[in-house]
């Protein structure tokens, strides 16, 4: 009962305000500690308890992974489009850094289906090249000499 | 002398009886790692494999549609062949975890008498023709793609989870509780 109390206030207070379930998954992955696989919230450990904020975190993870991986691919560009633009970064260096470092891989909750996870990947890639291929085409014809 | 070998051979075949008797009452109930690997196994499937979105997210035509009318050629190819790797996957992970739960049900099953044995017969027959459809589906999506045959995919997750509803319903003897204890001795 604590964790789904533990769970919603977390969703009202802070995960209301991440509109993006893309950008939900990479928050809710970076509270994890992965030497121990465990999640770590000062405020709600505060209001709760450790172990309590821990489970509410792990379910809140998994209910972001489950939205992200039920997104068509359309949405999924249309969410990687927009967290590139919260991040400030050039999107040909953001698509770059992706590519080669897939730091959506360490953004899965533990216990996810290898086949689930492996559909986000996969979907993760596509998306990417389709970027890619839009930042190609976008970009500036190149000086003749 | 006569009565001394009708006798012994009395005792021998007595013996023999209570030696055969009491090999196959060895194990009056099946071993816990089967069980566990059981219900992993329904786990699995129930939970991972066949929810309804999942299935329609891998065989998503509309994923395949936009892709077509947005990307170049090169993209494409490379959508239709990690859809089609993603999809193989799928297929064989339903297999595999089928053909454990039907091996539990074949092979440990007769060791729980809880067990009803028609329930069982029809799941024999359910896991066999989940099987033969599992490498049908495999070919097809090999040769033709993940698109080549979505009532076939629908009809193969729908006859898996009715399958997994059926194991379930020959399971539930074993509550939560028991099944905590089993898996705490396999864990030991």
């Amino acid at each position: 009962m604590d964790v789904e109390h533990a769970a919603s206030d977390l969703r009202k207070r802070t995960l209301a305000e991440i509109p993006r379930s893309l950008d939900r998954l990479i928050y809710l992955a970076s509270m994890r500690d992965y030497n121990t696989g465990l999640y770590y919230h000062d405020g709600l450990a505060s209001q709760f308890t450790q172990e309590v904020a821990c489970q509410a975190l792990a379910d809140c993870h998994r209910e972001a992974f489950g939205q992200l991986v039920a997104c068509s691919l359309r949405e999924l560009v249309g969410q990687m489009e927009g967290y590139i633009e919260s991040t400030h970064t050039s999107p040909r260096d953001f698509v770059s850094a992706w590519k080669k470092l897939e730091p959506y891989r360490v953004a899965v909750p533990v216990e996810t289906d290898p086949v689930t996870a492996q559909l986000l990947f996969s979907s993760f890639k596509i998306a990417l090249a389709i970027l890619e291929a839009r930042l190609a085409s976008a970009a500036p014809p190149q000086p003749t000499a | 002398m006569i009565s001394l070998i009708f006798f012994l051979a009395v005792g021998l075949i007595l013996f023999s009886s209570l030696f055969f008797l009491a090999r196959r009452n060895a194990r009056p109930e099946g071993g816990s790692d089967e069980l566990v690997g059981a219900r992993q196994a329904l786990s699995a499937l129930q939970a991972g494999l066949l929810p309804p979105n999942l299935v329609q997210r891998v065989f998503a035509v509309e994923d395949w549609d936009y892709v077509c009318s947005t990307t170049p050629q090169t993209i494409q190819e490379m959508f239709m062949e990690e859809r089609k790797r993603i999809s193989l996957l799928w297929i064989d992970q339903v297999r595999d975890q089928i053909r454990s739960l039907g091996r539990f049900h074949r092979g440990a099953a007769r060791h729980y008498a809880q067990l009803n044995p028609r329930m069982e017969m029809e799941l024999a027959f359910r896991f066999a023709t989940l099987m033969t459809a599992c490498r049908a589906l495999h070919l097809v999506v090999y040769l033709a793609g993940p698109y080549a045959a979505p009532r076939m995919v629908t009809a193969m997750a729908n006859a898996a989870g009715r399958a997994c509803e059926i194991s379930e319903q020959s399971l539930r003897f074993l509550n939560a509780a028991q099944l905590g204890v089993v898996s705490a001795r396999s864990a030991a």
